[in-house]
């Protein structure tokens, strides 16, 4: 059960077990590093990603900061727009987009996801490159690893856990700065005086970052990725794979650059293992397709750069299909790429319309629940309500209030001038009376409604309006 | 062979059962702490004590997340091996000779 088939190493390479196998212990993986195309996308990915995620919070948007999730004041800033608890459904929105465009990219490209855009990939690849730049390469690791505590491993060992740290921190602290103004945590760093809470949050998230960046790596996407586990029902034979071509590469063996493969009987595989060093969940791409594999075409790079030397042509491990493989003909536009492209396309369309059709004026009625109506003494009868009137809008406004459904009907407002702020959430007890003779019914509905002083947005709320039993 | 093809969560290594108990209970501690702020606003949740809202908040998800690790913990408990009876036994030990 435990022995899985080793390859044997060419020499020059060193003979560490990297395949993992759910029974045994855990072993460190040392990935490779790796220079290619892919290797240089993924570069640029995790720049692009990472760049975007630490300096978005200091961008300012009309003198706030762009993007703010004001958990406190329970508002959003996302650029121009304000969206508050009412908006949920654009957020339901956006997770649907989030969960379809998922399906779509993986149906057509496989692990594009994983390999290039994840937050697991883009900071492992970040932590990676300190490891690298502080302990040296993967040989050197290994070496340091196998032996015993001294000064220079002890020294390594503690820049590196700085550094980590220090990286995880402010990840933590930008992390933070989305939902707290950004530029008032900076100012408390020198005091380091940040609310409890914020406190808090910076340093679990930074406490996160550092273990599944720095210490879980390949665990996370293992055990941790639900994607990981039912990608294959979203797979099929025209999907972009990363495979080995089996075809072409066995039998594998060691050879000398100058020897004949086909004298030998050998294939384009030289079993220097490279593409298995590389990877960095520990796998051998040659096994054939594993949910493992996090599609981050390494071992493309590096199994490219081998042939290179060796004079054979590239691509012995390949973006390819199923499809292609057996010899057949891939298709791009299946039916399945056409129902979740079009799927997508009509979501992100209707919730587009639906941001920009968003009413900036919210109205809520709450009736008095003490009481269904209330005598007047002078023969009239009273309904109280209290209207919340929310502002969304990035303007200050001044509104006005009309209530239209039964003829006779007075409103009587507690204040003189309705006005809210920007962002702002104001309580307006009203009244209605009226002559209980003109009421046919117990209950009628009535209508509020509420238009800005210029006129141009108002908003219709229905309400009811109580009355006793009508005597005709 | 027999032994091989019962995979108890004893093979399980250590790391995935924290993570199957961790993990599963922290997303859904935080859609809980999504959906239930979005209905109620904290400070009439929390009217009585002195919290902030962003207190609030992570209060709110803690209490989520340990009440999710609960259900975690328990169903990682049930799904134990239990010994066969005594009647599959004398059915299986045939077989295996």
């Amino acid at each position: 059960m435990n022995e899985i088939p080793q390859t044997a190493p060419a020499k020059a390479t060193d003979t560490e077990t990297v395949e993992q196998d759910l029974y045994q212990k855990r072993k460190k993986i040392y990935p490779r590093e790796v220079h290619g195309i892919f290797a240089a996308m993924r570069v640029a990915g995790v720049a692009g990603l990472l760049g975007f995620y630490y300096l978005m919070p200091w961008i300012l948007w009309d003198g706030r900061q762009a993007i703010l999730f004001d958990l406190p004041e329970r508002k959003f800033y996302i650029l121009g727009m304000v969206f508050w608890p009412q908006d949920f459904i654009y957020l339901t929105l956006l997770l649907v987009v989030a969960a379809l465009s998922l399906f779509f990219f993986t149906a057509l490209a496989g692990r594009l996801w994983c390999g290039y855009a994840c937050p697991q990939t883009v900071w492992t690849e970040a932590f990676l490159w300190i490891e690298r730049k502080v302990e040296g390469s993967r040989q050197k690791q290994m070496k340091r690893d196998q032996r015993s505590m001294d000064l220079e491993k002890f020294s390594k060992k503690f820049l590196k856990h700085f550094l980590w740290l220090a990286f995880a921190l402010f990840t933590g602290f930008t992390f933070v700065g989305y939902f707290t103004p950004i530029r008032e945590l900076a100012a408390a760093i020198p005091t380091l005086d940040f609310g409890g809470w914020e406190a808090f949050w910076i340093l679990f998230y930074g406490f996160a970052t550092y273990g599944n960046a720095g210490w879980l790596r390949e665990q996370v996407c293992i055990y941790m990725c639900p994607y990981a586990r039912f990608q294959s029902a979203m797979f099929d034979k025209n999907t972009l794979i990363i495979s080995y071509d089996e075809k072409r590469g066995e039998p594998r063996g060691a050879r000398k650059k100058s020897a004949d493969p086909q004298a030998l009987g050998l294939g384009s595989c030289v079993d220097c293992s490279i593409c298995v060093q590389v990877c960095p969940t520990g796998i051998d791409i040659r096994d054939g397709l594993q949910y493992q594999c996090i599609g981050c075409a390494a071992c493309i790079d590096a199994c490219d750069e081998v042939m290179d030397k060796m004079g054979y042509a590239k691509g012995l491990i390949k973006y390819t299909t199923q499809n292609r493989l057996d010899g057949d003909h891939t298709s791009i536009f299946r039916p399945r790429i056409i129902l979740y492209a079009s799927i997508l396309l009509a979501i992100v369309v209707g919730t587009i319309i639906g941001i920009i059709n968003r009413s900036p004026i919210d109205l809520d009625i709450i009736r008095d629940r003490n009481s269904l109506f209330r005598e007047t003494g002078i023969g009239t009868i009273e309904n109280v309500y209290t209207l919340k009137v929310i502002n969304k809008d990035v303007v200050d406004h001044a509104y006005n209030l009309s209530v239209d459904g039964i003829e006779g009907m007075k409103l009587h407002i507690q204040k003189d001038r309705i006005f809210a702020e920007s962002g702002a959430v104001i309580e307006l007890p009203v009244s209605i009376e009226m002559d209980p003779d003109k009421l046919t019914q117990r209950t009628t509905e009535i209508f509020f409604k509420l238009e800005t002083i210029d006129a141009d947005m108002s908003i219709t709320e229905e309400a009811r309006f109580l009355g006793p039993l009508p005597m005709n | 062979m027999g032994e091989n093809q019962v995979i108890s969560t004893e093979d399980t290594p250590t790391i995935q059962k924290v993570i199957a108990v961790m993990w599963p209970s922290f997303l859904v501690a935080g859609m809980e702490t999504i959906v239930f702020f979005t209905l109620f606003d904290p400070q009439y949740v929390f009217m009585d004590y002195d919290v902030t809202r962003t207190g609030a908040y992570s209060i709110g998800f803690f209490l989520f997340w340990g009440f999710a690790i609960l259900p975690c913990v328990l169903t990682m408990y049930f799904a134990r091996p239990c010994k066969p009876c005594a009647v599959y036994k004398d059915e299986l030990e045939p077989q295996d000779k």
